[in-house]
């Protein structure tokens, strides 16, 4: 039998193999036409992300804008208020007290929180480690602040020493002192900010007072509606920082 | 001309699909890909047989669409467990097309040497 006669056969052989053939040269088309319409619409996506960043940056563009625009009635305001002396006073003084409140020079009162950490209830022998693993440390307090300061808290006071920038909890001799002031255990927290956000920002997984609750250290959180806070003691002093003007900046 | 009847029926499948087919959900792709492996397999196989003379129309059609359903639910249930089964299905039916080309080849190549010697033989009375 040779190659041609060989390849002649049944009808039912060129019919299923029409059928299959047509079947299959259907999917690789289907296949073919995805695969050229989803290269059309990468470049689609791609447009849609350009154009979505040219919005962005309209908005921020207008956003800018208004800035300016209040910044110019500011500036206009100034002006205004330069003619007028006793009310340029009157801004200076407005000024002044934002920069006291800044600094902590002024006691300044407001909804906030209080937040008293005590060592923990547990002794050296209860589990493994030495009695230092039960007791709160200079680090502890840096980093309950450190949460403090993230959590948006506008006033801090520990043990009633107003921390201020510059202000440093340093641990020396076992005693723990901030702004040069030796302060024990308990330590209360007193903070002026938004009361929800700095509780539930303290309370957050795996945060310091998780850490410290696990080790059955003394944490009290309580919201209040009225916290006072003193101002601070001795007010920082600039020695070597002069301010800048704006032509000697490089 | 029974080869010839396949191949157009292969193009005029793709054209007509090609031509006026509506988009695909995206995530089909993969599948009709291996539905694809799964019919050529199908098909090699069944274009071996009919050189084996060992070919049945029920079987080739069967085989035909059934491997293409294993092979699409295989890769189905490969994707919903988080298992590359869509790798071992590219594989088989890989290596499977390849032997069955191989096999092809062989038995044209040996009706031909066959032939040859036929006719070489045939002219010394």
């Amino acid at each position: 039998m040779g190659v041609a006669t060989f390849w002649h056969g049944k009808r039912h052989w060129t019919l299923s193999m029409v059928v299959v053939c047509l079947v299959l040269g259907a999917l690789i088309g289907v296949q073919v036409h995805s695969q050229k319409l989803r290269g059309d619409t990468e470049v689609g996506r791609q447009t849609g992300a350009l154009v979505s960043m040219l919005t962005t940056s309209q908005a921020q563009l207008d956003q800018h804008q208004k800035e300016i625009e209040r910044l110019r009635a500011r500036v206009a305001e100034y002006e205004l208020e330069v003619a007028n002396e006793r009310g340029m006073a009157r801004l200076r003084n407005e000024e002044l007290q934002h920069r006291q409140i800044a600094l902590g020079l002024l006691p300044v009162g407001g909804p906030g929180i209080q937040l008293v950490l005590g060592d923990s209830t547990m002794r050296a022998g209860d589990a493994t480690g030495t009695q230092t693993l039960y007791v709160i440390h200079d680090f502890d307090l840096v980093q309950v602040t450190n949460e403090l300061w993230a959590a948006g808290a506008e006033a801090v006071a520990l043990n009633g020493q107003r921390l201020i920038p510059g202000s440093a909890i340093t641990c020396s001799a076992r005693l723990i002192r901030v702004n040069d002031v030796t302060i024990s255990a308990p330590f209360t927290f007193l903070v002026i900010g938004n009361k929800e956000n700095l509780v539930s920002a303290l309370n957050i997984r795996d945060g310091m007072l998780d850490r410290l609750r696990v080790l059955q250290f003394q944490v009290e959180l309580t919201p209040l509606d009225e916290v006072v806070i003193p101002p601070v003691a001795v007010p920082p002093q600039y020695q070597y920082a002069q301010p800048v003007t704006e032509e000697e900046s490089p | 001309m029974n080869i010839v009847l396949p191949l157009i029926a292969l193009v005029v499948g793709f054209l007509a699909v090609y031509r006026y087919a509506p988009a695909m959900p995206p995530g089909w792709g993969d599948f009709v890909a291996i539905a694809i492996l799964a019919g050529f397999d199908a098909l090699v196989g069944g274009v071996r047989a009919r050189l084996e003379q060992r070919f049945d129309e029920g079987v080739f059609v069967s085989g035909f669409f059934a491997n293409m359903m294993v092979a699409i639910l295989l890769a189905y249930f490969g994707d919903k467990l988080g298992v590359d089964l869509y790798l071992a299905v590219v594989v088989a039916l890989g290596i499977r097309v390849f032997n069955n080309i191989g096999r092809i080849r062989g038995l044209i190549m040996t009706r031909r040497i066959e032939d040859r010697n036929a006719n070489a033989a045939q002219p010394s009375p």
